[in-house]
């Protein structure tokens, strides 16, 4: 009985509408998601695909493209991304934005649908983000885009769950290897596993607690209304909105609509008002179809070629745009004026080829190049670059050093922040200057040989060269130790010595950004870091 | 001091009896033993060798070599090969030592152990093992009927992963028959080190080398920094962990290594060498082509033997060759051993 009526509701529901079919698309959009960030940190593999994600948020290409003053080489991916919003509105939000889908997984049950003061209430917020974001890129900064949906998720996945995630195997993999069977089966396991989807080295990534709540705190938010990340705070979410209102296919209610009000309860983003016959707002509808299933009597319908979507409340008006230029024009002009920009920072280093302040113009703080460092070297900034620079990718050598065989970081990057310099160019590409602690180096204060940072130093002819000296103990024993000393000219600020010195604490031996400029400049020919980035972001091919 | 315990442990039961003859050490004092722990050392100034008589004059000989089959009748004690094939000259010095049976018998599980210490550059820059080298080894193990050959390294500069590739050594192990395995936490343990160790008692180690039935190194012979050279015993660096810790007391400490691991074949890589700027290298301009192979059973042998190509070096020099020497682990004495010099 129960299989004829579910067969019965099988043909009687299209296969667009059924449950099942969204979430199988959106479980293979997620996979996909994944699969492309798995593949960031595969060195073999084309770095092409691990940025096509973010060539399709039009958010990023247009507000990156503002920012970086250049139109983003594979804008033409962003173009599709805004077709199909004109075309059947917001599908992306419905079907395919890895944020959507796992809140839809973890969306609270009963699922909060339907109207949510709450919710409903800060609809408008979305479009003071977005204009505030585009406001901020006009203006030269690329800071709010740590709020795109891609930016966020890949974040969250390159610094606290890949890490966790690893921790997890980790610990897993010693318990039960104890026991003698499983022994094999672990190791088969692993091999298979670091080789492509788990990192090599347990990443120690700075942030990940907090990175991590805040995902955390976004699914949270499911418990005040469901989607409540997209109905009322994503910006790309409001862009998509925008151009949703222009949408060639809509939601409809036909003449036969009995007031029930199922479909009402049952929408995701509470978006079809009971008060207007249950019609909804084109620009909030995800297109879920969920309202089409529910309703009993078939009286929903998606027709093509209507008009634009009636203005509402809470769309972006007069209010938003005043809002939005105001804050973003104050934030530009307090990251302008702030400190942190005057004030050289003494280990603000960032990945090979990235120079600020321009960095910081085109860094979307997604995180993709965490991810791809094969020696976690990169990690999300707090407050070292000032505010302007949170989630912006910083090079702390004693966390893991730059790896003189990779060049990855640049190649994945989506908007070309870190310019994707050929592996010759990098290997020349100074990053900081090593600086030894004379009072804390072991050769140097006597208490025994090391000159670790001199075997580790990957440049051919050696950025360390030892000094031999003589020197008398307290107890009147002479004895000869080596002193390691920097050769300034050859020194590129990897970081290998600092993370390998075997003082505990601080290393001996830390690279600094002091003297950086003049070499970086020296290097590419100019007195200014911003050629530099350009004519590199200048080389990239289009898809 | 005395040095009266000549243990010959079977690899395959090491772990479980060094807890054992370490206890018996104690108890029978065997020898004055330095009890430091790895920590307390890197704060005192273990590492300093005053210009005083320090070392223990034990009588080295071959036969304190624990657990290596003796030289086969009519065969070499150290075989040379030069010629221009890697892969048959790797062959040569083996079989003028007794062959490759007289190490692997079937049904045995080989480790062997070249020199990948970054993942920078190819073999043609003297960084990492000669590929052909290693590969032939894994051939000649396979065709004496090893159940498992295994080849590994930890570099200091990149990952195994990228390493394996780019020394072009996965390529030619897998042709070969052996595989590469990328070492795995789960595998390092803190051991106690025998008796005959002087300075380090206990380390964290990958314990599969302890459990393996045989261990062959494949070391290159490369300029080293601070070692000098690095040659055969500190080529087993790679089979341990908190490698920067070991070199507060680079000499005696590497020398300990080998009382550990004791492999039972060395091949040092003498094709390429590697002039300057070693371990990391990066200048094709350091790189000498000698199209040469050593092999013995004795590490310190191959090691002393190697220092000859180097003008600066010496087995006073390279520490550990002396130290290891003096500690029963092998012979300086390369004119009372039976060389093979062979021309291919």
């Amino acid at each position: 009985m129960e299989s004829r009526a579910s067969q019965k509701r099988a043909q009687r529901v299209p296969l667009l509408q059924r449950r099942l079919t969204r979430a199988v698309v959106q479980a293979l959009f997620l996979f996909a998601f994944l699969a492309l960030f798995v593949v960031s940190a595969v060195r073999s593999a084309d770095a092409g695909p691990a940025r096509l994600p973010f060539l399709l948020d039009p958010l990023v290409v247009l507000a990156a493209s503002l920012s970086g003053r250049a139109v983003l080489p594979g804008w033409g991916w962003a173009a599709l991304g805004l077709a199909l919003a004109l075309g059947l509105g917001r599908v992306w939000c419905g079907w395919l934005c890895p944020v959507g889908t796992v809140l839809d997984a973890f969306s609270i049950r009963p699922r909060r649908t339907g109207p949510r003061p709450a919710a409903d209430r800060l609809r408008f917020a979305k479009h003071f983000v977005l204009l505030t974001v585009v406001v901020m890129a006009a203006l030269g900064s690329a800071f709010l885009l740590f709020l795109d949906p891609l930016s966020l998720a890949t974040r969250t996945l390159s610094v606290a769950v890949w890490p966790a995630l690893n921790y997890a195997f980790g610990g897993a993999q010693a318990f039960l290897y104890r026991f003698g069977i499983l022994q094999e089966p672990l190791l088969g396991l692993e091999n298979l596993l670091r080789r492509a989807v788990l990192p090599s080295f347990q990443p120690y990534l700075r942030l990940n607690l907090l990175v991590g709540l805040i995902a955390m705190g976004i699914v949270a938010l499911e418990g005040l209304g469901a989607r409540f990340w997209c109905r009322s705070l994503c910006p790309l979410g409001a862009l998509l909105a925008l151009v949703s209102k222009l949408a060639f296919v809509k939601r409809r209610v036909k003449q036969n609509c009995i007031s029930c009000g199922r479909c009402e309860r049952i929408c995701p983003t509470g978006t079809i008002d009971a008060g207007k016959a249950y019609e909804s707002d084109a620009a909030e509808c995800i297109m879920c179809l969920d309202c089409a299933r529910a309703c009993p009597v078939d009286a929903i319908a998606f027709p093509a070629a209507q008009a634009p979507a009636a203005r509402q409340p809470y769309d972006a008006g007069r209010r938003d745009v005043v809002g939005g230029l105001l804050a973003g024009t104050a934030l530009v002009g307090l990251f302008g004026a702030s400190s942190e920009r005057h004030d050289s920072q003494n280990f603000l280093l960032r990945p090979p080829g990235a120079l600020d302040p321009e960095f910081l113009d085109k860094c979307i703080r997604c995180g993709e190049c965490m991810r791809a460092c094969p020696t976690a070297a990169l990690h999300p900034a707090l407050f070292q670059a000032g505010l302007e620079g949170l989630f912006s990718p910083l090079l702390v050598p004693r966390l893991g050093y730059c790896d003189y065989s990779c060049n990855r970081c640049g190649q994945v990057c989506p908007t070309g922040a870190i310019p994707p310099l050929d592996l010759e160019t990098k290997r020349l590409w100074v990053n900081g200057q090593a600086y030894i602690d004379e009072q804390r180096c072991i050769p140097w204060t006597g208490d025994g040989q090391c000159s670790v940072c001199e075997e580790m130093c990957p440049v051919p002819v050696k950025a360390i060269w030892l000094e031999e000296v003589e020197i008398q103990r307290e107890d009147g024993a002479r004895f000869t130790v080596r002193r390691p000393h920097v050769r300034r000219h050859l020194c590129i600020g990897c970081g290998t010595c600092e993370n390998k010195c075997p003082v505990s604490g601080e290393a001996a031996i830390r690279v600094h950004v002091a003297g950086a400029e003049r070499l970086q400049a020296r290097l590419i020919g100019s007195g200014r870091g911003r050629g530099a980035g350009q004519s590199q972001s200048g080389e990239r091919a289009e898809p | 001091m005395a040095r009266l315990c000549s243990v010959s442990p079977e690899r395959r039961h090491l772990l479980e009896r060094v807890g054992a003859i370490a206890a018996a050490s104690l108890l029978g004092g065997c020898r004055g033993a330095q009890m430091a722990s790895p920590q307390a050392l890197g704060t005192e100034a273990a590492g300093v060798s005053p210009t005083g008589p320090a070392e223990p004059s034990a009588a080295a000989g071959p036969s304190s070599v624990a657990a290596t089959p003796p030289v086969p009748e009519g065969a070499a004690y150290l075989a040379v090969a030069r010629g221009p094939s890697p892969a048959a000259i790797t062959e040569a010095a083996i079989k003028a030592i007794g062959g490759i049976e007289r190490f692997v018998k079937p049904g045995y599980d080989v480790i062997v152990k070249p020199n990948i210490c970054v993942a920078y550059y190819g073999p043609e820059y003297a960084a990492t093992t000669n590929p052909e080298v290693v590969a032939t080894i894994v051939r000649l193990c396979r065709g004496a009927g090893a159940r498992r050959v295994r080849v590994m390294d930890y570099p200091f500069g990149g990952t195994a992963a990228d390493a394996y590739v780019k020394s072009g050594i996965k390529a030619a192990v897998e042709e070969a028959g052996g595989e590469m395995e990328l070492m795995s936490r789960v595998k390092y343990a803190e051991v106690d080190f025998p008796p005959e160790s002087v300075d380090i008692r206990r380390w964290q180690v990958y314990t599969d080398a302890l459990k393996a039935d045989l261990i062959i190194n494949v070391p290159i012979a490369k300029h080293h920094g601070i070692a000098t050279l690095t040659l055969g015993a500190k080529n087993l660096m790679g089979l341990i962990e908190n490698r920067p810790l070991i070199h507060v007391n680079l000499h005696q400490r590497i020398a300990d290594l080998v009382t550990l691991f004791r492999p039972q074949l060395t091949v040092m890589d003498a094709v390429r060498i590697l002039m300057a700027h070693g371990p990391s290298g990066g200048n094709l301009a350091d790189v000498k082509q000698l199209d040469t192979v050593i092999a013995s059973h004795d590490i310190v042998a191959v090691d002393a033997y190697t220092t000859r190509f180097f003008p600066f070096a010496d087995v006073d020099k390279v520490g550990y060759i002396r130290k290891a020497a003096n500690m029963g682990l092998g012979t300086l004495d390369l004119d009372a051993i039976k060389i093979a010099e062979i021309a291919l």
